[in-house]
Order: structure tokens, then sequence, then C-alpha cells
């Protein structure tokens, strides 16, 4: 019965690791970028929500808000940083040569995001982990002897409409249709007719949607947010999008949920200092063996990397 | 042992549903200069991709003196003597000309020992470096090769085949960007080069070069080899009129024109 | 010298140490983002030889680099099989794994880290640290060094020229392990205590930055990287007081500020990466520009009258 309650924590768990995860799986097929950034948009959003409604807007200019606006406020937020990472790592990339470490430029230029947006949250608001007053209501449901949270459930009910909805997006509309393409070949896409100036920045909007809401969930959830939170989540996230498979968003899905299983399994089985060997060693296995995950062959473009 | 250095046969080569390279078959005799002509996109690199290793035939034979090279990697085909340069200039920016006419020598390494004595100031740089000469490109060895305008690094990619002393050589455009007296510069070298007894095969758009230079000629068009034979009646042959100029010009004969074409 | 000055000098040491053990990796074209697996490979292996059986410091230091070097070697066929984002991927999940073995290791005091006996005073790591720049600047300058910078220019074609890419790879990737493995060495004896935490992703991190900020085409760079590193948060010393006053007027500051000179030195890192991505993805030291500050031509023979 334990073992049952562990499983569903494992997958209620695993639902906070799959929209970021789908994240990152959606920049990398369609953009084949890897942005190190994704965990500090989710972490943005959180801490964000946290200072509004603790603090209000820096400054002064408030009073602490109301924490469904806060959180709101800090979704935004992560969106508007993302389209700055746009604007000063994908939309400034210089190809010139075409050697081995080109492809990286906007990897490493998110990893200097990572660094400035970490630090600046740590410079003004300490290393410390903050408590976040979410609703007072705490629901817990019993079904037939296994616990689950309300919150939580609604996590995994609104991961499930997001990756439903981003489905739809990519298949039936038009911009949908323009990122696949840009997926497929970008230089094609440019030539057929695709705007990339107007539908690479969607990607980034997107992705700040997504983390941005995933954190929001989280604080909402756990209760906790700290500068660092984003790094835990994007381990777990990168584990996720490459069992499933990269550019595959059911991949995503899936290897979001195994991941958050294999970790709580490992807890329950060989305790908690494990999991960091149970889930890297499980990354870096998939990815020494196979390294087109589950569903790698259906990913959004083909033929990356 | 063939008077032929290469030859295909039946060579086919398909990615996916296109047929870029269909049932080739020519032979390129040894010590002497072949051109490989023909329209945009006829297949004449791929060709050169098939031979040097880059692509695996889908169909077909390719032997170097008389021996079927299909099954030898990419890696090792240099050591067999044959060298290459290419049509988009591959030179490695970040080096000096003098190192990357070096790096034509690594087939020509023996051992450890070739790989960790340092190079400056060696026998390998001072031979390198009479290469560059030979072309009259000495005033360059240490330039880093990205700052270099487009015809000098053309030869620099001559030189870097010739570096391997290959016993053929394959060039891809070796003219291309070149003004006429840098192209009779070129001529002359690549004469000279033929007399030391080395193969030429070379793809060529210039077709005063083409006919000033080699004494055989195999056109392509869209994959199939429409000529063989000698470079002197190419301008006469009612096939290769037809592709360069289009149907209906096979019946006038304008000397020259087949040349111009690009 | 003063005890603060030597304990920089020592730590400047051993990032160029750390530094160039990446820079062969990059140099050939891999980006390695496990530089702290490595290090702390090293680190563990001298703590545990030095305080489990005493072995003198000039045996535990070599073992710290030949442990990493063949665990290097060992990882580097399966990883290296992988390319781009997969191949940064998996130097990454190594590193991770790494730390995370070693942390649920009894033998190597897990959490609570180990202490190392035998200090070594600075001009150990400054002498290792010479050494060490010595050996790559003449590893570049060999055969072997321009076949690891052709791989990383244009496999294709190196390929074509007959360089086996697999070897060049592997043989640079394993050296680069082993000098990241010997940087550990010497940070074990010279803090006299190891702990897993600080071999973070965060520090992987760290390395990749600034050696491909110095620049990864000439030896020169992972100096001028690690240098810049280290010597940063001296240079904020004496800067930051006045630039806080700035921040605190424009914006008003609230909560606690923790560390918040090692926090500016990583914004100031992270800020210098996204402009050197944006405008000088080749780092700051270019070959170009080493050709130029020399003025060399590199000929062998005197110049002839120049034609062409």
């Amino acid at each position: 019965m334990l073992l049952l309650q562990q499983i569903v924590n494992g997958v209620m768990l695993g639902s906070v690791y799959v929209t970021v995860a789908v994240a990152f799986t959606l920049t990398i097929g369609i953009l084949n970028f890897l942005n190190f950034t994704i965990p500090t948009l989710f972490m943005l959003a959180a801490m964000g929500g946290w200072a509004l409604s603790y603090w209000g807007i820096p400054g002064g200019l408030t009073g602490p808000l109301p924490w469904p606006l806060a959180l709101g406020i800090g979704v935004v937020l992560a969106t508007f940083v993302s389209l700055i990472v746009e604007r000063f790592t994908f939309r400034m990339m210089k190809t010139k040569y075409g050697d081995s470490t080109e492809h990286a430029i906007p990897l490493v230029s998110s990893l200097g995001f990572l660094l400035v947006i970490e630090n600046m949250v740590r410079i003004g608001y300490g290393t410390d982990a903050q408590r976040f007053k979410g609703p007072d209501v705490d629901l817990t449901l019993d079904l037939g002897g296994i616990l689950m949270r309300l919150p939580q459930l609604l996590s995994l009910v609104a991961v499930v409409f997001i990756v439903i909805a981003l489905n739809w997006l990519l298949r039936s509309t038009r911009i949908g249709r323009g990122l696949r393409a840009i997926a497929e070949n970008p230089d094609a896409a440019n030539i057929l007719g695709v705007d990339t100036g107007r539908v690479v920045p969607v990607v980034f909007m997107l992705t700040g949607v997504l983390c941005g809401v995933a954190g929001a969930l989280f604080a909402i959830n756990y209760g906790e947010v700290s500068p660092q939170m984003g790094e835990d989540i994007g381990t777990k996230a990168i584990a996720g999008m490459v069992v499933g498979g990269l550019g595959s968003i059911w991949g995503a899905v899936l290897g979001g949920l195994i991941v958050g299983l294999t970790e709580m399994l490992t807890i329950h089985f060989f305790g908690a200092d494990t999991v960091q060997v149970a889930v890297w060693g499980l990354l870096l296995i998939t990815l020494l063996i196979r390294p087109q995950g589950l569903f790698g062959h259906h990913s959004i473009g083909k033929g990356k990397l | 042992m063939s008077d032929a250095i290469l030859e295909l046969e039946n060579v086919t080569m398909r990615f996916g549903g296109l047929t870029v390279i269909n049932d080739v078959s020519f032979q390129v005799p040894r010590g002497g200069r072949t051109a490989l002509i023909g329209p945009n996109g006829a297949g004449k690199t791929t060709i050169f991709n098939v031979v040097s290793g880059v692509y695996r035939q889908t169909d077909g034979v390719v032997r170097l003196n008389g021996a079927e090279i299909s099954a030898v990697p990419s890696r090792r085909r240099i050591r067999l003597g044959m060298a290459r340069s290419f049509q988009n200039i591959r030179l490695m920016p970040h080096l000096s000309v003098v190192e990357n006419v070096m790096l034509g020598q690594q087939a020509r390494t023996r051992g450890v020992l070739d790989m960790i004595t340092p190079l400056a100031r060696s026998s390998w740089q001072r031979e390198a470096e009479r290469l560059l000469d030979e072309m009259g490109l000495d005033s360059y060895p240490g330039e880093v090769v990205a700052t270099l305008p487009y015809g000098i690094r053309k030869k620099i990619e001559v030189v870097r085949a010739l570096a391997a002393r290959p016993k053929l050589l394959l060039l891809d455009e070796p003219a291309a960007g070149l003004n006429p007296s840098e192209t009779a510069n070129l001529r002359d070298f690549l004469m000279g080069i033929s007399a030391r007894g080395v193969t030429l095969l070379v793809v060529e758009h210039d077709m005063g070069l083409v006919r000033s230079l080699c004494d055989h000629a195999v056109v392509l068009n869209f994959g199939s080899k429409i000529y063989d034979g000698p470079t002197a009646q190419v301008h006469d042959d009612p096939q290769v009129l037809e592709a360069y100029l289009g149907p209906g010009h096979a019946a006038s004969k304008p000397h020259g024109v087949a040349g111009d074409a690009a | 010298m003063s005890g603060y000055w030597a304990g920089i000098l020592s730590i400047l040491a051993i990032n160029i140490v750390f530094a160039y053990g990446i820079y062969l990796s990059v140099a050939t074209g891999q980006l390695n983002l496990g530089g702290a697996g490595f290090q702390a490979v090293g680190a563990y292996a001298a703590a545990y030889l030095s305080e489990g059986f005493g072995l003198p410091v000039y045996v535990t230091i070599a073992a710290s680099a030949a442990a990493a070097g063949i665990i290097g070697a060992v990882m580097a066929f399966p990883i290296l099989r992988t390319r781009g984002v997969y191949l940064v991927l998996a130097t990454f999940a190594f590193a991770e794994v790494v730390a995370g073995s070693i942390l649920n290791s009894e033998t190597l005091g897990g959490p609570t880290g180990m202490s190392v006996p035998d200090f070594i005073d600075w001009q150990v790591p400054v002498v290792a640290a010479i050494l060490v720049s010595l050996f790559v600047f003449y590893l570049m300058s060999t055969r072997f060094g321009l076949a690891m910078r052709a791989v990383h220019d244009d496999e294709t074609v190196s390929d074509l020229m007959g360089i086996s890419i697999r070897a060049t790879q592997v043989i640079a990737f394993s050296i680069g392990a082993a000098l990241a493995g010997l940087a550990g060495g010497l940070y074990a004896h010279s803090f006299s205590f190891v702990e897993i935490q600080v071999f973070n992703a965060l520090l992987s991190i760290y390395v990749l930055l600034y050696v491909l900020l110095g620049g990864t085409q000439t030896p020169w760079g992972p100096i001028v990287g690690a240098a810049f590193f280290t010597l940063l948060p001296e240079a904020l010393r004496a800067f930051l007081p006045a630039i806080k006053e700035i921040l605190v007027g424009l914006f008003g500051v609230t909560g606690d500020i923790s560390n918040p000179d090692e926090s500016w030195r990583f914004v100031i890192l992270g800020a210098l990466t996204i402009l050197m991505m944006a405008i000088r993805p080749e780092g700051l030291v270019t070959r170009t520009m080493i050709e130029r500050l020399t003025l060399r031509r590199g000929r062998t023979r005197p110049e002839t009258e120049a034609s062409a």
C-alpha cells in the first residue's frame, strides 16, 4: 500500500517535471537549442510570486499583493525574461565557420543568463528558502487509501491540458506549421516564406509561459521557494526530456513522469541520498545506449543533431 | 595492372528517391590529365565524394590501381595515393597557411614520433613552405587563413592536396574565382605536376583551362555520362551541345560557345 | 608573501591547470560540461591515498592525475560516440554521477567530506601550473595538436586527410581529464579538506565559461580565462562598495544580502559570457591576435621576393 502511495507521489512529482521538460524539448526540437535558462525562468516565476506576495513591488510602490495576482505577474515576468534571452542568445548568433562547437553558442549564452539571473535574485533576496503562502485551504483527497492533495491533482490536470493545447498549436495552426517547418530545416523554412523573425520568439514565449506556470504550480503545491529551486528541477526535467526523446512532446511527458517515479522509488528503497546517482545515472545510460530516448524518432524535427 | 589509375564501373548514387549518379563508368588513364565536366548539378562533386569515400555508392564498383576500394574507409584512402581539393574551399580558418598545408602531409606520417614532435622549424614545415613558394604563395605562410582573399585560399587548397604527394589528384573547380593570368599560372603549375607523373582528374567549368590542360574529358549530365573521349572533340558532340545549350543546338556547331556556358 | 596573496596564487594556479583540462576537450571540438567530476576524482584520489595510506604528496598528486585520466579514457569511448548537445549532456551527467557516488560512499566520507594531511604551499601549484602550461603549448605545437584543431574546425576534411577523429578526440579528452584530476589533487593538498559539495554542476559551468571567454584557439586562452575568473573578486572588492551604493539608491534592496561578493562575480561572468557569445564567440585571445602581436611569419627560410 505504501508502495502504491509512493508511486502516486512519484507521478505527482513527475508532473512538475513534465512542464519544464516540455519546455526543454520544444526548444531543442524546434531550434536545436539546449536552453539552460529554462530552470531559471521556473525559479523566477516562483520567486517573483513570493516576492510580490510578501514584499510587494520593489521600491515600495505597493504593499504585498494577493497570491494569485503575484503568481500571475511571476508568470508574465518569466515570459518577458524569456523573450530577452531570445534577443540576446539566439538572434545575435553569428555562425561563421560551421565548426564543431558553433552549434553551442546559444547554449553557452543561456548558461550566462542562468548565472546572471540566479545570482541577481540571490543578491536581492538572499540564498535562503522562503515559505510561500498559497491557498489557505488544503484539500487532501482519499481515494481508497491513497492520498492525493488537490493542488497536486489539479497540477497534473493542468499539465495534461497544456500538452494537449501545445499539440493542437503545433498541428493545426499556422504558427504551429511555421514552427514545424523551422524544426525540419531553418533555411528552407525561410525560403518557403516562414517569417522566422516572428515565429522563433513564439517558442521563447511558450517556454516562458510553460516554465512560469510550472513555477507557480510548484509554489502552490510545495509552499517553498528559493533561488536554487531551479537547479534541481532543471536536472530532472532534462533527464525527463532525454529519456522521452529530444524533440518529442509526449516523450517529455512520459519521461518526466518516469523520472518522478524513479525518484520516489529510489527514495523509498535506497534513501534520499541516492536520488542523484539514480536520476543522473538513468540519464547517462540513456544517452550512451539509446540517445534518441523513447520517442526520439517521432520528434518535431527529424534528422536533428 | 591496368593502365587506368582510377576506374568507375556502373556506379550509381541514390539519396532516398533522388538518383544523383546513374550507372556511370569511366577510366582515368594513369599519368594523364582528365577533365570531368558538365552543367551544374550533373553530379561531378558527388563522383568525387564517392571516390574519396565521403559517400558509399549505392551500386557499382570503384577501383584504384585495379583494386576495389569500396570497403576502404575514407580516412585510409589518402594513404592509397589519392588527394583532393573542394568546390567550396574547406581550409581550417583558424590555422595558418603553412599549418593547413602541413595537414595535407598527415597521411605521410609514420608512427607516434611523427605525431609528437613540434612542427615549428621542422622538415615538414620546410617542405610545406617550399610547396607554397612553388605556387607563388611565399609571402603568406604565417597568415591565419580566415583573413586571406578567396583566390589565394583556392590555391592553398591545391597546395594542401599536393602536400600528400598523391599519385592521383582530384581537383574540384581549382580555377573558380581566379582571373585569366592566375588561371594561366595554375595551368602551368598543373602541367608541371603532371609532368612529374601525377594523374589529374579535374572538375572545371572554365573550358579554356580544360582545353589547354586536359587531353581526356568525361562529360556528365543529370548524373549520366554523355561523352568520354578526347577533349578536342567535346564541342562537336551533339549530346554535349544539347546538354549545355538546350535542345535544337546540335545542328549548329559554333566553336567556343560551349566554353562560355558556366 | 602574505598568506592572503599566497592563497590567491594557489587558487589561480589550480584554476589554470583545471582550465587546461577543459581546454583540451574544447579545442578538439567537444564542450566538456563535466569538469567538476574529473576534478573530484583527482581530489578524492589524492585525499584517500594521503589520509588512508599516508602516501607522500608527490605520489598522491600523480595518482590524482592518473585516476582521472584513466576514468576519462574509459568514459571517453562511450561518451564521445555522442555528438553535439548529447555530448554536453553526457559529460554533465557523468559529473553528477561521480558526485552522487562519492556522496554515498562511506569510505570517502560521504557528505561530511575528508580531511587531507600534508599541506602543500603555494609554490607547488604554481610550479605545476607552469609545467602544465608548457606541456600544453608543446602539445598544441605538434602534429597531434594540429590534428586536434583540424578536428575542431572540420571533421569531414580531417577524416579525408587521414586523421582518426575518434583517436584524436579520445586522447585529447583523456589528457584533459587527467589535468582536471591533477587540479583536484592540488586542490586537496592546498585546502587540506575535500567535500563533494564543492565539485558541483556550477563549478563545471564556471570553468567551461572562463575557458571559452579566454579563447579556445590558442593555449593562451585558458591562462587569460583563469586569471580573469580568479582575480575578478579582488577587483570587485576594490570597486564593489561604490557600485552597491548606486544600486541601493536606484532600486532599494530587501532581504539579507548573503555572499554578495560571490554573487557579483558570477553575475559579471554570466554577463560577459552573453556578450562574448554575441559578438566574439571565439573568445578573447584568438589566433589572429597572437599572430599580430608576435609579428611572426613563421618562416624557416629567409623571405624571398614576394610574388602573387
